[in-house]
């Protein structure tokens, strides 16, 4: 205060830019959230005008029939994003295990680049490669081609996470393991995944949240169906793609209507594995230091 | 104390050793973690040599460079050209970079530099939910309300003097490369803000303490010393954004027109490779059809691959410039 008046102070022409770039700053970050505001209001607005607890247990109708819900999605979304999760996390785990546990030489540098590369696939192209591989073998859409497709999008994720956290396992615990002469996989199993089980659990929620809402990977591989299907040798239905195909027909009401039943139930879905993971991520955080 | 001590139980080396090759844990999780590994990148390869042998059969009907550098797509008299969808994917990601990299730049700015954690933490959380919202949530909500709101806008701008200019003249449908490149400015955002933070954090705090006593305001600070520092970390951001924007699929099938057709207005009907896969791939009952989409699918995959090349690098040499600043 004192320097500010008996040195000569900023001039106005300075200070005024400086206002300037925090008007302009404050602006851009009313309008970066604008789109939540919109988004979550029109949810909330629409969505809830059409939903209702039977919804979610009902049987689909026809296109342009009023009632009917979504239980043939809500299966499939379960059905497939329960198996993707079996696979993937066993997968994801054993990659991330051996990049950073077993370090083979470039053999794990090769496995870490393909995962990556997965990683970095537009899920439209993961789709198209499951097609080809799956899709084409077996003659027929099917739940299992969607599972692996979903799969495929989790691991990456999986292997990512569970490779920071087996990263930031203290010197000092393998050293103390070391000094116990317990096994490699005494080690890693009684040590190192209780340590960073919150870390890895973070990942394999983080990659829930982002399996559950992908349609691209389940459109030519889960194909769809306005049926309540168990067998997962079927084409399936599931949440996004019961969505994408009601709000393709917005024309009609009643589609409509569905498409925002189904944003709705999606988006609480999403929103609550991903503030759930976030929650976890930021204890691990914590934890880790 | 000493009491409550466990018994130490001595053990000769001899035994230990017979113990730990007794166990089959080790061999076992070794080779479960060596096997499901091995079997991850086998079936990685096997997908992409199965996928780009299954597209290569559209090489049977027409050349590679008819494909690669085809200007018209039209199933209906098999004639498939790839330029439509690689022009629409590139407007709609430069539309997409315009817009969220400055918006991006200032919310990073604000959260970081300008407002109390207390404040600030809010409003950075809920920017990167909007990465948590499905993409078919943001077509919908594409189609539904923002398509009406912008066709106004497109028809006010297209309307007024600037119109004369070709990439902003009409007519204008509603459905364009420019609402696909406002939705996919929305879905980048979340990141590019995110890593503009991460960026802009790093910053040494002697050096910005440097430029204040200086007698620097906070915008000469900011200019003069964060961003020049954190200039490779934004420019990570971006081309993170980037990849994120051109593989953007069902967001962008809603919104963008579905018009197969190379056009200089960003008013006008599109269609980007992702999103033509997932419109015509149900439906391609042509010969060749699918064949030819998955061949964009090859291409699209090439392309990001490219760019998340591209990516890592960036990101790579801004880790070390900045790991580099933190010992200083």
């Amino acid at each position: 205060m004192f320097a500010e008046r008996t040195l000569r102070s900023t001039s106005a022409g300075r200070r005024g830019r400086d206002r300037l770039v925090l008007i302009l700053c404050a602006g851009a970050g009313a309008v970066a959230l604008l789109p939540l505001v919109l988004v979550l209001f029109y949810l909330l607005f629409e969505g809830l005008k059409a939903w209702s607890p039977a919804f979610l247990v009902s049987p689909p109708g026809g296109i342009t029939s009023k009632s009917g819900g979504a239980m043939n999605a809500i299966l499939g979304t379960l059905e497939m994003t329960g198996l993707g999760l079996a696979i993937a996390t066993p997968v994801g785990l054993a990659v991330a295990l051996y990049v950073v546990e077993y370090r083979e030489g470039r053999l794990a540098v090769i496995v870490r680049t393909a995962v990556d590369l997965v990683a970095g696939i537009p899920s439209i192209v993961i789709g198209l490669f499951v097609y080809s591989l799956v899709v084409i073998t077996m003659g027929h859409f099917s739940g299992y081609a969607g599972a692996i497709a979903l799969s495929l999008v989790m691991v990456p994720i999986i292997a990512r996470t569970s490779e920071e956290m087996f990263k930031i396992v203290p010197r000092s615990m393998r050293e103390g393991t070391m000094a116990l002469a317990m096994p490699r996989w005494r080690a890693i199993t009684a040590v190192y995944i209780p340590t960073v089980a919150a870390g890895i659990v973070t990942g394999i929620v983080l990659a829930v949240s982002r399996a559950v809402g992908e349609t691209a990977p389940l459109l030519f591989t889960a194909l769809g169906s306005n049926f309540v299907v168990t067998d997962m040798n079927q084409p399936m239905s599931a949440l996004p793609l019961y969505m994408f195909q009601n709000a393709l027909n917005i024309g009609f009401p009643a589609a409509r209507e569905r498409a925002w039943a189904a944003a709705l139930t999606l988006v609480a879905i999403v929103l609550i594995f991903n503030i759930l993971g976030r929650w976890l991520a930021g204890r691990t955080a914590l934890q880790g230091r | 104390m000493t009491a409550e001590t466990a018994p130490v139980r001595p053990e000769s080396p001899g035994a230990l050793i017979r113990r730990r090759n007794l166990s089959i844990g080790d061999p076992l999780l070794g080779w479960g973690v060596r096997l499901l590994s091995w079997l991850a990148l086998a079936a990685i390869l096997l997908m992409l040599v199965d996928t780009a042998l299954h597209s290569a059969k559209l090489l049977q009907h027409e050349s590679i460079l008819d494909f690669l550098f085809g200007l018209s797509w039209e199933p209906a008299s098999t004639i498939y050209g790839a330029v439509p969808f690689v022009y629409g994917t590139v407007v709609t990601s430069i539309l997409a970079l315009v817009l969220a990299v400055p918006l991006a730049l200032g919310a990073a700015l604000l959260v970081n530099e300008y407002l109390p954690t207390r404040v600030a933490a809010p409003i950075a959380y809920g920017i990167e939910l909007l990465a948590a919202v499905p993409s078919v949530v943001y077509g919908f909500w594409g189609i539904v309300v923002l398509v009406p709101v912008l066709r106004s806008f497109e028809q006010a701008v297209s309307g007024s003097p600037a119109g004369g200019l070709p990439i902003l003249s009409g007519p204008v449908p509603g459905p364009s490369y420019f609402v696909a490149g406002v939705i996919l400015a929305v879905m980048i955002l979340p990141i590019v803000t995110s890593v503009a933070r991460d960026a802009i954090r790093a910053t040494p705090r002697l050096q910005r303490e440097g430029a204040l006593a200086l007698g620097a305001t906070h915008w000469e600070t900011i200019k003069h010393v964060v961003l020049p520092f954190a200039r490779g970390g934004i420019f990570a951001g971006v081309i993170l954004g980037l990849s994120r924007a051109i593989g953007e699929t069902i967001a962008v099938l809603f919104v963008i027109g579905n018009q197969p057709q190379v056009n200089a207005s960003i008013f006008a009907p599109g269609y980007s490779l992702p999103s033509v896969i997932a419109g015509e791939f149900a439906e391609a009952n042509q010969p060749f059809h699918s064949e030819a989409l998955i061949a964009l699918g090859v291409v699209l995959f090439l392309i990001s691959f490219a760019v998340n090349l591209a990516a890592r690098r960036v990101v790579a040499r801004f880790e070390q410039r900045a790991g580099g600043a933190d010992v200083r």
